[in-house]
């Protein structure tokens, strides 16, 4: 038995993995999805798939590294596992299952021959092959139209790589090399933290190890029960919708009821609209990731992710709606159904959270492709981007302006200067969106406007976004935020508005315009500190019209 | 005579010795004291000047490093400043990143623009990706936002235009009109700062650039001023971030060269006294009162990168300052660090520290809260008799009381709960230490451990002993090492343009052109502000990368022997390098994103001399002994010794304490310590192995 400060060394040396493995994984990645939006995870879990560890880039990963190990558990029995197998997975409807794009890699960790542990990351890949360049699709009616599926395969064996599976992606993908790219840094961010895990099973031995890993679980535990147990016990609901599926079906309804009792919480998502026929669907670890989240928001977001924390969470979804969807349903566009999850489970608990929870925000990845041939090189260029948006205000403060939606995180914009290098187009406005929206004693986060002036001869645009037609939430009379939306100027000086839009033929000088929500505010206007209400005059964050007619303001 | 001044928290630390510049001999180092006295920092070094009874008059060089820049930051005392950005682009500053490191905090807030948005202005102009101006700039509109600025009381104006880093004009045809236009206000262009692209960074570095410009250009001024006024007719020169010195007038230029000054200067030191002691290889540890601060050093070389922050953290994405500064991994664990528990019985140590007031509670400053060094004291590592120099007594029962909670919290006695303190804030060191090693590809066994700032030496062993590292190094005086750091640099520039090309035989040529021009830039650059742009120094670096890849390994460019470059032999170092910090190299092309320039003028250095020996015995400097806790040694009786009085050649052995009046070097059992020909300390592990 280890001494208390040794276990807390060995639990903070554990937890550094995830830091770890996250650094190798950015560092020798090739594509900008997983270097800048940080769409991945890493992170390592005990013998039975107990999140212990993980790094995060995203918030919208929390389910899915602990529910793949426990998936590749049924398909193969730890005892058939040996030292120098690594998995890959990128199946929706079971553990680690997002979309196709996101594939999971397994490895399982040994020590003096005996299975100690899990390292396991899952990333966006840039392209798994499927109907369009990028793997993405606003259309898809089926799976199988979304690119390669991986069912917990072996991608190792006992060591030697599996070459035919590898030679099958290469040839099956749109960009070969960054696409194994990707695998590599995967592959390589698990085994730092392989590494790792072995270090610390060589010095404090297997049991102290075991024994420091319990203890962190039951850390995880106690800290979340004790933040639950300040919360009222009382049930709160809520609702809203996704509009559309990408066909032309919706809108969708999303229902939850959350309950505390104690210190524990179950957020029920019975009575939320049928899968849809489009692919706006998203399974049931989606919806998990998507409760887990809320949780952490709700309690205290220092409390280390691990499965312990997650342990007083029962999420509850009947099989086959749009957040619990079963095959073969298309799932390309699955985190909008997520964000949409996340954000009406903290809107049915924002009235008790009033300062941990804001009202509502952009709620939109507004995920971008543009895809044509670099003018200058020739060769074919895959542009994938999230986009920022305002955030709805809080009781204490106003939204945030510009920043990624709930489902993001670490997630970084491409540069306009590298993006002008490397793909068929010319940014030519990145600014604050001035439409009036959100107004209240504290106001709603500014969405942004940005402009793609293509360049290349040929190019195409997918977009999908959700708070189209339906505006983010204000409350106590804080009014509602404004809408996302994409429109095309075409060069002949034509324009059309789009608000899910696939593999759009784009020419030269057309420009793309995006523009992303404005966020709910909170509280009257007419409340607002006259010397704020000033500065946001000046600073045109507001316009003169807004300031007389709802902040009671003469200009 | 030769002197250096660094300017602390609490002391304005300085160093000098005699230096006869024609045979190149140097006197003994000594050390001066004076209270840091803000906001006019220039008293405290004139006061330290005074104490050491120098006259200015004899000083022919004089270098000085200073916390100016880093304070109007962290402090926001910096003056009002307008942008100037390409039209569409003015929220660039704002909407920053987008990151939010703090993932699941909704309520997360973004930390606030250094320029409010009506201060930011847009100017209709163009450049391409490929460096052609597309839109000249429109001046039309000019004199209308500067005289909006002056209405407002701006007194600083940063322009950044997309692309400014391949071609400035633009830049520059702004710059002159506001010139012409209001001759009196403070004008920075980013690409007099960087010539990297990304905007958002290089903008916000255009902005703080300007946001101190005109207080550090008046601080410097004024230290100018009153060192002339009192004789001083030598040079002056300001440490950098990079490690190296520049003259006070181009100091004046670009002041934002000096924001890490003051580590930079340590990390110097470290590499100097590796240098003259033979350890070219080493890991180096300096831990303050508030941070420790740690970086490793190759084959006698600093990693500098412009991939810095301020105020960035787990939770904030902070403020990035694409300057050059030498690399340090930071972390809040230093001498106040405050150990807590939190709501689920776990024991932290820092990253809140008791700095200097009310300090740890043995101060008996009102401190409540025990820290690393109260722990210390607990466990007879500090001598209670030369407590802060033996300035204090501690005050034992505001320490017991900090210590109640814990022992209470954990059911533990006070020892073990300082010795869980001691081993937790060992552990935090140790991880940082692992990032800048091991994580990085080396192997701390070809390394040796040099530990200096107030808390250095205490933890030292301890930390060698957890990595493997088989040799520590603890300069003599070392908590003023950072300062004899300033007395050992050469004057330095560094010049970095992002120039993304193929790295292969067909760009040799360019590659060797673009390095040409940087090295006639730096003469005549030199050659203006240094007044002599000969005897230059070039070491020509790339940032590479695998194609498709973002992220870029430092390479140094090798030339063949008729001087083109050798790409053969630059690219095995590339596959190298990225090998070791990767685990894998790839068969694919290699891409240059920026050429690195470092141009370096050698100052002649005053090299320390050797401390007499007069044969004194090892049993004379004993101080005393008392009973110390060295944790997983167990507690023993330890015998204290002098170091002042410590001679080359001396050896001792564990359980032992080598005390200094502001240091102490903590030698466990199973290890020996021996001073070298400088007064410095070697401490090995003994070769039957670690423990007992």
């Amino acid at each position: 038995m280890t001494d208390i400060f040794t276990r807390e060394i060995i639990k903070d040396a554990l937890q550094a993995i995830g830091d770890e493995m996250f650094s190798a994984m950015i560092r020798t990645s090739m594509s900008p999805i997983i270097y800048e939006t940080t769409d991945f995870a890493v992170g390592v879990t005990d013998t039975k798939g107990n999140l212990i560890a993980q790094g995060n880039g995203v918030a919208a990963f929390l389910a899915t590294l602990d529910t793949a190990v426990q998936s590749l558990l049924e398909h193969h029995p730890a005892k058939t596992l040996k030292e120098g197998d690594l998995f890959i997975t990128n199946n929706p409807y079971e553990g680690g299952g997002t979309h196709l794009s996101d594939v999971v890699i397994i490895l399982p960790v040994f020590f003096e021959g005996e299975l100690v542990a899990f390292t396991v990351n899952k990333a966006h890949w840039m392209e798994v092959g499927g109907t369009f360049p990028g793997s993405v699709s606003t259309t898809s009616t089926e799976i199988y139209q979304e690119g390669l599926r991986f069912s917990f395969l072996r991608l190792y064996d006992g060591g030697k790589a599996n070459e035919s599976l590898i030679q099958l992606i290469r040839d099956n993908v749109r960009l070969p090399d960054s696409t194994i790219g990707d695998m590599q840094a995967g592959i390589a961010a698990a085994r730092v933290g392989a590494a790792r895990i072995t270090e610390i099973a060589k010095k404090y031995g297997k049991d102290g190890m075991a024994d420091a890993i319990e203890d962190l679980l039951d850390y995880g535990e106690r800290m979340t029960r004790l933040e639950l147990a300040k919360l009222p016990n009382g049930t709160w609901q809520a609702e809203d919708i996704v509009e559309e599926d990408g066909l032309g079906n919706g809108p969708f309804t999303l229902k939850v009821s959350v309950t505390i009792k104690d210190d524990e919480v179950i957020a029920d998502f019975t009575g939320t609209s049928d899968q849809a026929k489009g692919p706006i669907n998203c399974s049931y670890t989606g919806l998990a990731t998507g409760a887990r989240t809320v949780l952490k928001a709700m309690t205290n977001p220092d409390i280390p992710a691990n499965g312990g924390s997650f342990r007083p969470l029962t999420v509850i979804c009947p099989p086959g709606t749009v957040i619990s969807a079963q095959a073969p349903a298309p799932v390309s566009i699955y985190y909008e159904p997520l964000i949409a999850a996340i954000e009406v489970m903290w809107k049915a608990l924002q009235p008790i959270l009033p300062s941990r929870l804001p009202v509502g925000h952009q709620r939109t990845v507004g995920a971008t492709f543009i895809s044509g041939t670099h003018p200058a090189t020739g060769d074919l260029f895959v542009m994938g981007e999230p986009l920022v948006g305002g955030w709805g205000a809080t009781a204490d403060h106003d939204g945030d302006s510009g920043q990624f939606c709930c489902g993001n995180g670490e997630t970084y914009n491409i540069p306009v200067e590298l993006a002008e290098s490397r793909y068929g187009f010319q940014v030519t406005r990145y600014s604050f969106d001035e439409r009036e929206g959100g107004a209240g004693k504290f106001r709603g986060g500014k969405g942004v406007v940005l402009d793609y002036k293509i360049t290349a001869d040929d190019a195409a645009l997918t977009y999908s976004a959700c708070r189209t037609t339906t505006r983010p939430w204000g409350t106590d009379g804080g009014l509602e935020g404004t809408l996302n939306g994409v429109t095309v100027f075409r060069a002949d000086g034509t324009e059309e508005a789009h608000t899910m839009v696939n593999n759009l033929a784009l020419g030269k000088g057309d420009t793309v315009r995006l523009v992303s929500a404005t966020g709910g505010g909170y509280g009257n206007p007419a409340e607002r500190p006259r010397e704020a209400v000033a500065a946001d005059l000046k600073n045109g964050f507001i316009t003169p019209h807004e300031a007389e007619n709802l902040y009671g303001m003469k200009v | 005579m030769r002197v250096a001044s660094d300017v602390g928290g609490t002391f304005t630390d300085l160093v000098y010795c005699d230096f006869d510049a024609e045979t190149g001999k140097a006197g003994e180092i000594k050390i001066a004291k004076a209270h840091t006295t803000p906001p006019n920092f220039e008293d405290g070094v004139l006061n330290a000047v005074e104490k050491a009874g120098i006259n200015p008059a004899e000083i022919d060089f004089f270098a000085h490093g200073s916390t100016v820049v880093i304070n109007a930051l962290t402090e926001r005392k910096g003056v009002k400043t307008g942008l100037l950005t390409t039209a569409g682009f003015r929220d660039v500053l704002e909407i920053a990143r987008g990151n939010r490191p703090d993932l699941f905090n909704l309520a997360f807030q973004k930390p606030a623009p250094f320029v409010e948005r009506h201060l930011r202005r847009e100017v209709q102009e163009r450049t391409c990706y490929q460096g052609q101006v597309e839109t000249p700039a429109d001046l039309s509109g000019l004199a209308a936002t500067l005289d909006y600025f002056k209405k407002e009381g701006v007194e600083a104006i940063a322009i950044c235009f997309l692309h400014a880093y391949l071609n400035p004009a633009n830049e520059q045809a702004v710059a002159d009109e506001i010139k012409n236009l209001w001759p009196d206000v403070s004008v920075i262009a980013s690409h007099e700062i960087s010539r990297e692209w990304r905007e958002y960074e290089r903008t916000n570095t255009t902005v703080l650039s300007a946001y101190v410009h005109p207080i550090a250009e008046t601080y410097i001024q004024r230290l100018e001023n009153k060192l002339a006024d009192k004789g001083f007719g030598g040079s002056l020169y300001m440490m950098q971030s990079n490690g190296g010195i520049s003259t006070a007038s181009a100091a004046k230029k670009n002041p934002i060269t000096m924001v890490e000054s003051g580590p930079a200067s340590g990390i110097h030191a470290a590499a100097c006294l590796g240098e003259i002691t033979g350890h070219k290889n080493l890991i180096v540890l300096d831990i303050g009162g508030t941070t420790a601060k740690c970086t490793l050093i190759e084959d006698g070389h600093v990693r500098v990168s412009t991939n810095y922050y301020i105020e960035k953290d787990h939770k904030s994405p902070g403020y990035p300052i694409q300057t050059p500064v030498s690399e340090i991994v930071e972390i809040g664990n230093g001498g106040g660090s405050i150990a807590w528990l939190d709501a689920g019985g776990k024991m932290h140590v820092g990253p809140h520290s008791a700095g200097a007031r009310p300090g740890p509670a043995a101060y008996g400053q009102g401190g409540d809260k025990p820290t690393t060094t109260d722990a210390n004291l607990v466990l007879g590592r500090i001598d209670p008799k030369s407590f802060v120099g033996g300035d204090l007594e501690p005050d034992w029962t505001a320490l017991e009381n900090a210590f109640a909670p814990l022992c209470e919290g954990l059911g533990a006695s006070q020892e073990e709960v300082a010795r869980g303190v001691i081993r937790i804030a060992n552990a935090n060191m140790v991880n940082a230490l692992r990032l800048v090693s091991v994580n990085k590809g080396y192997d701390p066994r070809d390394f040796a451990l040099i530990a200096f700032g107030g808390g250095g030496a205490m933890h030292a062993v301890a930390l060698a002993d957890e990595l493997n590292i088989p040799h520590v190094i603890v300069p003599v005086n070392s908590s003023v090492f950072s300062a004899w750091g300033m007395l050992m640099t050469d004057l330095r520039r560094d010049y970095i343009r992002t120039a993304p090309m193929a790295f292969d035989d067909d760009h040799a040529a360019l590659i060797a052109d673009r390095f040409s021009a940087l090295m006639q830039e730096a003469t005549s650059e030199f050659a203006e502000d240094e007044a002599d742009g000969t005897s230059l120094i070039f070491t020509p670096y790339v940032d590479a990368r695998y194609v498709g890849q973002e992220h870029t390994v430092k390479i140094p460019v090798a030339y063949t022997a008729d001087g083109s470059v050798d790409t053969l032999r630059s690219l095995a170092a590339f596959h190298e390098t990225y090998e070791r910090e990767f685990t894998y190299r790839l068969d694919l092309s290699v891409e240059i994103v920026n050429l690195h320039l470092v141009a370096s003028k050698p100052v002649a250095k005053a090299n320390p001399v050797a401390r007499p020996v007069t044969g004194a015995k090892i049993e004379d400097v004993i101080l005393h002994t008392r009973s110390v806790d060295f944790d997983e040694h167990g507690l023993h009786e330890a015998t204290i010794y002098d170091g002042l009085r410590l001679e080359t050649g001396m050896e001792l052995s564990g359980p032992a304490v080598i005390q200094e009046p502001s240091v102490t070097l903590v030698v466990p059992p199973a290890h020996t310590a021996c001073v070298d020909a400088y007064g410095n300390y070697h401490i090995h592990a003994e070769p039957a192995g670690k423990g007992e």
